[in-house]
């Protein structure tokens, strides 16, 4: 008899397999059919794991001072563009200031949501040392760490909403709500939002192999697609090898459709006179059925990359002791 | 070993515990250096930190290089941004690895430790400091040299050696308030890990990281006044871009070096203060062992 046999009530002997309580099968062995969960232990583990996350995120401090320090972050780096383009002149362009501020905007969506499951596995293993206990549950590492994530994807969420606000409220960026593209808009940030997570899900996989100071590389990598992705400037600046580059992630594409969506007809991140998608597909700027196709093409290969580097990080972590292993210098 | 720490005799476990001046200086010396050499010691030993630390935040200050580029900005804005970028990696140590150091150590268990040693807990936050200055300095190196050359950057540099202490000056007073901070931190539990984030944009937009800070008005006088990244920056590039129409509104570099005299020595000192008063209130509330929290 095999375990998987055994997991089902056994006739004739009036008792049952294992999946009507702890009591270990009837046979007495190893039932490989009760390490695995259902969907709704996964739900069960996702929801568990963000109702986690979001006590970590929001209750340190009072609801003010919380969302306080949501928005702080978003709308400074909003202000410091605002500057920069009220110091050379530029700020008189409400385009180019409402190109600013969104790229701003969705930019701090961006970094809560590559950081928060990056520093989910710094948290776990280097502050709270329970990675390991985490590990070893009956939950999806995955599964938790992407709840986990959520979080702070929430709480990015927040200060990107707010700061577009205050950019239409206080910095004059012209917003017709009448106009807006609502399927587009919905389509991209859906899309957009798995691709985050996906990068998010790259860089906990990266952490589970770094030390303790890598608390600061979800900035950095952050820092360094916010060059190619078009979010504070149309990539048409850029040379052709990086704009290529820019084109390959799912980043730029999904800041183009909101953009597309919230403001039609305003400056294009990717494309314009001279751009590398003007020479390639001879049009000027990409309409909305490129940018969800072209969105869609970038966030199904980054996801499956992310999978693949996950697992792979997973495995390297298990077989070297990375799991509760503690690096502070 | 030092012949300050040889074994000598003593009548009573009194007289023992009395040490000369020579051997509490060595202490605090040898304090200094063993915490700073895990910090220079890692560098070699996990080298992530050079794609991650180097090149990643060079791309970072790329960026807004080309944000200028677009808006075909005079070439000294560019100056003025790649300048900015190399201070980053100043300030990010300062924030992530002296001000929420103690509070980690505390979480790590550590803190009871460096509490119970017989040494000043100020060599530790002097060791932490130059730990880490070594640390941010390859970094700011590395951003600054490969910018410059990248993007050309012309510097025009009149007076070096000002220059050079408006530079030290903005490090000795940008650490000393990481040691203050450090000091406060110490009461605190997981809101300092958060406080710690809203010192970076925050902090970039009123020390005009990528402008002159002149432009924020009164906002940026404040800041000249109490952030030692604001002074020493605004002075910094009112020194290497001597030939610059740099916007009139703040204090000339002499009086900003001056300003950064004050602070490094009102912030060391607040630290001891600081560092002394929380610890011994930390103690009787039992917070130095709170873990976790």
């Amino acid at each position: 008899m095999s375990g998987f046999e055994a997991t089902r009530p056994i006739p004739g002997t009036g008792s049952t397999g294992p999946g009507t309580g702890l009591a270990p099968p009837e046979w007495g062995g190893f039932d490989p059919a009760r390490t695995r969960g259902r969907a709704g232990d996964v739900l069960r583990s996702f929801k568990t794991s963000t109702r986690l996350g979001w006590q970590m995120e929001a209750n340190w401090t009072d609801p003010l001072l919380f969302f306080i320090y949501s928005v702080a972050k978003p709308v400074s780096s909003a202000l410091i563009l605002v500057f920069m383009l009220g110091v050379i002149g530029g700020g008189g362009n409400p385009e180019y200031r409402a190109f600013v501020v969104i790229g701003s905007a969705l930019w701090s969506f961006v970094l809560s949501g590559i950081s928060g499951l990056a520093w989910s596995v710094l948290d776990d293993r280097e502050r709270y040392r329970m990675l390991k206990y985490v590990y070893v549950s009956p939950s999806d590492f995955l599964i938790v760490l992407l709840g986990r994530g959520v979080a702070r994807v929430a709480v990015g969420g927040m200060g990107a909403l707010i700061t577009l606000g205050v950019g239409v409220a206080v910095l004059g960026v012209p917003f017709d709500i009448g106009a807006v593209n609502w399927p587009l808009f919905a389509i991209v940030m859906i899309l957009g939002l798995v691709s985050i997570i996906a990068i998010g899900v790259m860089l906990a996989a990266i952490c589970l192999q770094t030390r303790q100071e890598s608390w600061s590389y979800p900035e950095a990598v952050g820092g360094s697609l916010f060059l190619v992705s078009g979010a504070i400037f149309p990539i048409l600046v850029l040379p052709s090898v990086v704009q290529a580059i820019g084109m390959l992630t799912p980043l730029s594409w999904w800041i183009e459709g909101v953009r597309q969506s919230l403001f039609p007809g305003g400056i294009s991140s990717i494309g314009g006179t001279g751009s590398l998608f003007e020479t390639l597909t001879g049009e000027a700027v990409p309409n909305p059925a490129q940018i969800v196709l072209a969105l869609l093409a970038a966030g199904t290969v980054t996801t499956l990359l992310s999978i693949a580097v996950f697992r792979a990080s997973d495995r390297r972590a298990k077989d070297r002791g990375l799991l509760d292993q503690t690096t502070g210098s | 070993m030092s012949t300050a720490f040889v074994y000598r005799a003593t009548a009573s476990p009194q007289e023992a515990a009395v040490w000369t001046r020579r051997q509490i200086v060595m202490t605090d010396l040898r304090t200094i250096v063993g915490r700073a050499y895990p910090r220079v010691r890692g560098m070699a030993r996990e080298k992530s930190w050079v794609f991650f630390e180097v090149l990643l935040p060079f791309l970072a200050t790329s960026a807004f290089v080309f944000v200028y580029r677009a808006l075909q900005a005079p070439p000294e804005y560019i100056g003025f941004v790649v300048l900015g970028g190399a201070m980053t990696a100043f300030w990010l140590n300062v924030i992530w690895m002296m001000a929420q150091q103690l509070w980690w150590e505390k979480s790590q268990g550590n803190l009871e430790l460096y509490f119970a040693a017989p040494m000043n807990i100020m060599s530790v936050l002097f060791g932490m400091a130059f730990g880490g200055f070594i640390m941010a300095s390859t970094r700011a190196a590395a951003v600054l040299v490969v910018a410059t050359v990248v993007y050309q950057v012309a510097f025009a540099i009149d007076q070096w050696v000002l220059l050079l202490a408006v530079f030290f000056l903005t490090l000795a007073a940008l650490y000393g308030l990481g040691m203050v901070l450090a000091s406060l931190f110490l009461m605190w539990g997981r809101e300092a890990w958060h406080l710690t984030q809203l010192l970076v944009e925050p902090v970039y937009f009123v020390s005009g990281l990528n402008f002159p800070v002149a432009r924020l008005g009164m906002l940026g006088s404040l800041a000249i006044a109490i952030l030692p990244l604001a002074v020493g920056l605004d002075a910094m590039r009112q020194l290497a871009f001597a030939d610059a129409a740099y916007p009139l509104g703040t204090p000339g570099p002499a009086v900003e070096a001056l300003i950064l005299v004050a602070m490094t020595v009102v912030f060391t000192l607040l630290a001891r203060w600081t560092l002394r008063t929380l610890e011994r209130r930390a103690r009787q509330e039992g917070r130095l062992s709170v873990r976790w929290q």
